[in-house]
């Protein structure tokens, strides 16, 4: 019986989900101007605000927990005892955010790309499949999330950090998502929120 | 004979009468958001300059955290965030004087203590801005808690809670420092500017403020941890508590639009809202501002002149400020932080 309740539910989170998702892809957003082939400068400089840091963060959620805050732009690693590692993000554009809760379920160094269909239908010059490396979308790691097409991943473009523009996905820098990624294992649970809607 | 004595009985019982009255209006004075209204504005007392709190230009324009709640007051009021008068006053003579009127609010990063409340007949509304003891270090220690400072040599001013609170830190957690201490603050800075110590001490948002006067100010980082209790709130007159509700519900006003997304740029859409906790704050559902003596729009007011929480937040002393001091404790209860409002209904 309790099985039956939890497979209920289940299909109509998974139909929520579907159906948000659909909903946001409807609303055909202007092209986020993703570059494929770009080669990112080094060491380029971020705000104070999205430079990686410790800082304070309250969490009843366990140490080595993700908590993304999409409206601030923020990722944050929980530490435990009241503190947390925060590294400056990159967004989904307006109609391209979700909220949610999913775990890690695979990590990789140097990504291939292949971008899902959908995008590829909104932005047909981009390839159908790229070989990771320094001009990847997808930059120096990738962590994978739930069996969703949303990734946590590095960037070829440094300056949209801070930025809504991507299709859902979350980007760093690489020399954070290199960090995040020798922190972090397979499984790690990852809370997005999102702000509220008037 | 008769006659005089009784004169002078009615004489006596008149002017105790007067003088009874008297200190009754004085002690009991509810007076004060008649006085503001008559007046046309609203009497602020604020620090004499403190760079993101409380700080004036060249031309007398006031600018901060401490100054921008002073203004939400007046737009709730006055539907005018400009009909805010602001009078800068010392440490030693500020709650003085508040008792004597001439100020309406102090918002002037004063610490709430109970003895405070008690000694002074105030009364602190609500915390406007968590505050506390932190630790700057310059970078190369490459250190990001304060339970890595074992063996410091500690910049400290003298005759601080400061002081004492390091003591009790440092004693709390086994750990030894070397104290370095001046009379003067502007001399804890020097030494610590020059390497004469490795690490120091105050309040973390003066720590920000004196990082940027420090020759290399990239060169130093604050760490996260706070060790001791700062709550910096508004202050008002014991026992007028329709203007003290006017001031704590400001303040919650401001913190409940940061938790519903209502923001000075959207405001004409959460006016439009169907979601009733956005109805309400508002003014579109309830009676919720007449209540308080003001308008139904009063916190819309607010919100459209002044901010929400985190728009004060972030011009005066976070992101799109020179300070940068993260939100830490005064991020919203949801997100990592302690600032929580009662809710509007």
């Amino acid at each position: 019986m309790i099985k039956l309740r939890h497979l209920i539910w289940m299909i109509v989170a998974a139909a929520g989900l579907a159906l948000s998702v659909s909903q946001s892809f409807a609303q055909q957003p202007e092209d986020p101007g993703d570059q494929p082939g770009l080669v990112p400068e080094e060491n380029v400089e971020l705000d104070p605000e999205f430079r990686k840091q410790m800082v304070s963060y309250r969490s009843t959620e366990p140490p080595g927990t993700i908590i993304i805050s999409t409206a601030e732009r923020h990722l944050y690693l929980i530490q435990g005892s009241g503190r947390a590692l925060r590294y400056g993000i990159g967004v989904g554009r307006d109609g391209f955010q979700w909220q949610g809760l999913l775990n890690i379920t695979r990590k990789a160094e140097w990504p291939d790309w292949t971008p899902p269909p959908e995008m590829i239908a909104r932005q047909p010059y981009l390839p159908r499949f790229m070989a990771g490396g320094p001009g990847n979308p997808l930059g120096a790691r990738a962590m994978y999330l739930g069996t969703t097409v949303y990734r946590i991943h590095g960037t070829n473009q440094p300056e949209t950090i801070g930025t809504a523009i991507s299709s859902g996905c979350f980007r760093l820098v690489n020399a954070d998502v290199i960090d995040l990624y020798d922190r972090i294992p397979v499984g790690t649970k990852v809370i997005v929120k999102q702000k509220p809607e008037l | 004979m008769r006659t005089f004595r009784g004169g002078l009985l009615i004489g006596l019982v008149i002017a105790f009468a007067v003088a009874a009255a008297a200190v009754t209006y004085e002690r009991y004075d509810t007076r004060t958001l008649k006085r503001t209204l008559r007046r046309g504005e609203v009497l602020c007392g604020v620090n004499t300059g403190l760079p993101g709190f409380s700080i004036p230009d060249g031309n007398g324009n006031w600018s901060g955290f401490d100054v921008d709640f002073c203004r939400a007051v007046a737009a709730a009021i006055f539907d005018d965030p400009t009909k805010a008068k602001f009078i800068p006053l010392d440490t030693d003579e500020r709650f003085k004087e508040l008792q004597n009127r001439k100020v309406d609010i102090l918002s002037r990063n004063s610490t709430w203590s109970m003895s405070r409340e008690t000694n002074y007949d105030l009364y602190f509304p609500a915390v406007a801005y968590y505050d506390g003891e932190g630790f700057m270090v310059p970078r190369s220690r490459n250190i990001d808690s304060a339970l890595a400072l074992d063996g410091s040599k500690i910049c400290v001013q003298d005759n601080t809670t400061t002081r004492l609170n390091l003591a009790d830190y440092f004693r709390a957690n086994n750990m030894k420092y070397e104290e370095i201490k001046f009379d003067r603050l502007d001399d804890v800075v020097k030494a610590y500017d020059t390497g004469k110590c490795d690490t120091f001490t105050s309040d973390a948002s003066q720590l920000y403020a004196l990082r940027l006067n420090l020759s290399k100010p990239d060169d130093h980082v604050i760490l996260p941890d706070i060790i001791s209790k700062e709550p910096l709130a508004p202050v008002v007159r014991e026992r007028d508590d329709d203007w003290m509700l006017i001031v704590k519900w400001t303040l919650y006003a401001m913190i409940n639009a940061e938790e519903l997304g209502i923001t000075s740029k959207n405001i004409d859409e959460a006016l439009k809202s169907k979601k009733p906790d956005v109805m309400r704050l508002v003014g579109t559902e309830g009676s919720y501002g007449e209540d308080l003596g003001l308008t139904k729009d009063w916190a819309a007011r607010i919100i459209r002149h002044v901010g929400n929480y985190g728009e004060v937040y972030d011009r005066n002393v976070g992101s799109g400020s020179k300070l940068h001091i993260p939100r830490g404790l005064n991020q919203l209860w949801s997100n990592g932080g302690i600032q929580y409002a009662p809710p509007i209904r």
